[in-house]
């Protein structure tokens, strides 16, 4: 991992895998759609509906990945000090949150036709929410905080805090009476899904995945050229 | 999909909010990352 330490090493290689990391993207989120839209039938309870499925479940499964980086990134940044686990965390957090806001709202479309309501405050739904929370607040402390290093800091303890909630999410369905239905992908005893449904649903799965490498890689890119923009014209204006 | 399905308005709506936000997200990253690149470019710029 000290290889990718360094800054200039790391946009090397950023810059030399991003296209192709973009066109794998492209390619997976062609056949997944094409699975999700197409391929896969009706199910015989929800009919059409059970397609939200294919965009509902990849998002969700994004916005409870992306924060585990961002704790796991904190810590590196805490343990290790690695010079850019911060700017991994920082970065990760706005992809992570439009794919959390894309759970609850497609997840919303999905219970008005089979809950008969858009919202309920059951255990899943609320410990989603408070994810959503979790990142919009440490969106906010890099925001509110002008010196970097006290952001960083604080910043470091909300992640590895608040990801005592991804467990939270993963079985509030099993320790709590939900209405949300339990897990039916990812279980010990194996998926209750049809393999008809279950492909488009893991490519689209990887997709999204690869889709999160992609930008968050093109987002450190960023974050590394405005800090070292940043430092320059600290360099400069010390120099006038 | 049988587009005129009972609720296949859900289904259309969930599609095309994931589209927009995850076009929107795109767009705004490469939108930054293009301007930071830009602005450091100019500022290693020699003067004349």
């Amino acid at each position: 991992m000290q290889q990718f330490a360094n800054p200039t090493r790391f946009l090397s290689l950023a810059n030399k895998a991003l296209p192709t990391i973009w066109a794998v993207t492209v390619v997976l989120f062609a056949i997944g759609l094409y699975g999700a839209l197409i391929g896969a039938p009706p199910d015989y309870q929800q009919g059409e509906t059970v397609r939200i499925m294919f965009v509902h479940v990849p998002a969700a499964w994004l916005a409870m990945l992306v924060y585990s980086v961002m704790a796991l990134a904190s810590a590196i940044a805490i343990i290790f000090r690695h010079p850019l686990a911060d700017v991994a965390a920082k970065t990760a957090a706005p992809i992570g949150a439009v794919f959390c806001f894309l759970a609850l709202a497609t997840g919303s479309l999905w219970g008005k036709p089979m809950w008969g309501a858009w919202w309920v405050w059951d255990a899943r739904l609320t410990s989603m929410f408070v994810l959503f929370l979790l990142y919009v607040g440490y969106i906010a402390i890099w925001q509110a905080i002008e010196e970097p290093s006290r952001a960083a800091m604080i910043a470091r303890i909300v992640a590895i805090v608040g990801f005592i909630n991804i467990p939270i999410i993963k079985f509030s369905v099993d320790w709590w009476n939900t209405l949300h239905q339990p897990a039916s992908v990812l279980r010990m005893d194996g998926s209750t899904i049809d393999w008809s449904i279950r492909w488009p649903l893991l490519v689209l799965g990887l997709a999204y995945t690869i889709l999160f490498l992609a930008l968050h890689l093109t987002s450190m890119r960023s974050e590394i050229t405005a800090r070292k923009l940043r430092n320059l014209q600290i360099a400069r204006s010390g120099e006038a | 999909m049988d587009w005129n399905a009972d609720h296949a308005g859900f289904v259309i709506a969930a599609y095309a909010l994931s589209l927009a936000f995850i076009a929107g997200l795109i767009i705004y990253i490469f939108n930054r990352d293009a301007r930071t690149r830009k602005r450091l470019a100019q500022f290693e710029k020699p003067k004349k």
